[in-house]
């Protein structure tokens, strides 16, 4: 007993020293056309430019939070340093004859290598010969390719689940593949087509969204949110009741009480009643991206037209508008 | 081609229309087909087109305005016939009118 009180008294002048825990930063990414704009997440300011060429798409951030990939014109591989705020690599899939390209794009967790979904196009004897989309594994410091594995012909995005130990494939229906072994092999496959669900899950936000990739997706009835546990693997489907509303990506608040979608209206979802709870009309018109801030006051809506605008998410008036440099993709969230 | 008839030709430049067509081969079939079933090459993805309208009733669902939806059509080439071909023809246009609302003006592109 008397050796616990010494322990919890250790304990305590510890946790004195140490102070109050750092505030967390939240530093958003505007992707867009030719540059990745910084917003300031508390004073929502643009506070710098990264030129990357090209039209931006997939992101990818490693764990360490220090390196962020970005695909362009469905080619090229990016990597920003975020401390520099400057590309320090890019990596080409065009050459030796061939054009490459990428609709899929995740980071093993080591983050040396990624895994891509590639589709291949050439010419021979004057006719155009296009590969299926391939799942490559890349090693990200030489552009070598490691291994890959054909995939049907409707896979499109991927993310890696279970300590990148799986691929989720998403296309028609969700493929399931093991690349734990040395040959990787699809080994379980989600029907989706069959349950007349239409995908596009361009847009995730796994670890802004507490490791959930979530997408919305649309049935002849209903919207659903399609959630992926990247820890476990877990496929979780959440119809939602009533008339659909329209949204090209959705996210969760940070306590998953509700979501938020996007696309001319911000969108917020009740997940205790899968039911709309509000729809506010963007003025500025219609965002690709939506994200939130970590405290969940603060809703972004970007990409699509050149602004992003802030709202309140208690009140759901727009705070601020930001005029972006350029028309975007997407917007990031990364928390220091 | 096909062997089954629907219509039959009557006069001499039906006849030789058809005569042209002996012979051939299949050179278009539909997607659903497959494989590969799904468009390749340009639109690469599946998407059935559902941002055309999911919904029962108003509001439809296209883009407000259009133009901010410009880019995502292009780079992917979503929209290959309306707007710049970024996969093949035009990979850079997102240079000369990064902002489509204000570089309209600059836009090449056949």
């Amino acid at each position: 007993m008397k050796n616990r009180w010494k322990a919890l008294i250790a304990m305590t002048v510890l946790a004195a020293l140490a102070g109050p825990p750092a505030e967390a930063k939240d530093m958003f990414y505007y992707i867009g056309y030719g540059v990745i704009q910084v917003i300031d997440g508390d004073t929502d300011e643009i506070v710098a430019d990264i030129p990357a060429e090209g039209w931006l798409r997939e992101t990818a951030l490693t764990r360490d939070k220090r390196y962020l990939y970005v695909t362009a014109k469905r080619h090229l591989i990016h990597k920003v340093d975020l401390e520099a705020r400057k590309v320090v690599d890019t990596l080409d899939l065009n050459g030796d004859g061939w054009d490459r390209f990428v609709y899929g794009f995740d980071l093993a967790p080591d983050g040396k290598t990624a895994y891509l979904s590639v589709r291949g196009r050439t010419t021979e004897g004057g006719e155009v010969v296009v590969t299926p989309p391939r799942l490559t594994q890349m090693d990200l410091k030489t552009g070598k390719t490691l291994r890959t594995l054909e995939l049907p012909w409707d896979v499109a995005t991927l993310t890696t689940v279970k300590d990148g130990s799986m691929v989720y494939a998403i296309g028609k229906d969700l493929y399931k593949i093991d690349v734990s072994g040395k040959e990787m092999k699809i080994v379980e496959t989600y029907p989706m087509y069959e349950k007349q669900m239409n995908f596009l899950p361009f847009w995730n936000y796994s670890w802004e969204n507490g490791g959930i990739f979530m997408a919305n997706y649309y049935t002849p009835e209903l919207m659903g949110l399609l959630g992926i546990n990247k820890e476990t693997g877990e496929i979780t489907d959440t119809p939602l009741n009533g008339i659909p509303v329209f949204a090209y990506s959705v996210i969760y608040s940070p306590d998953k009480k509700k979501a938020y979608g996007v696309m001319d209206e911000l969108n917020v979802i009740d997940l205790t009643t899968n039911t709309y709870e509000a729809i506010v009309v963007n003025h500025e018109g219609t965002a690709y991206g939506i994200n939130v801030s970590t405290d969940g006051l603060k809703v972004y809506l970007a990409g699509g037209g050149s602004t992003l605008t802030i709202y309140d998410t208690k009140t759901l008036k727009p705070l601020k508008v930001l005029q972006m440099a350029t028309d975007g993709m997407d917007l990031r969230r990364v928390t220091f | 081609m096909s062997n089954k008839k629907t219509i039959q030709a009557l006069n001499e430049k039906a006849k030789a229309i058809e005569a042209l067509a002996d012979g051939e081969t299949e050179t278009v079939r539909a997607l659903q087909d497959g494989p590969p079933g799904m468009p390749a090459g340009c639109t690469t993805v599946f998407d059935t087109g559902w941002e055309t309208n999911p919904r029962p009733t108003y509001p439809v669902g296209n883009c407000q305005a259009s133009a901010r939806d410009f880019h995502g059509c292009a780079g992917d080439c979503w929209w290959p016939a309306q707007t710049p071909d970024g996969l093949t023809n035009h990979p850079d246009m997102d240079q000369q009118c990064p902002n489509v609302a204000r570089d309209w003006r600059k836009m090449k592109y056949d």
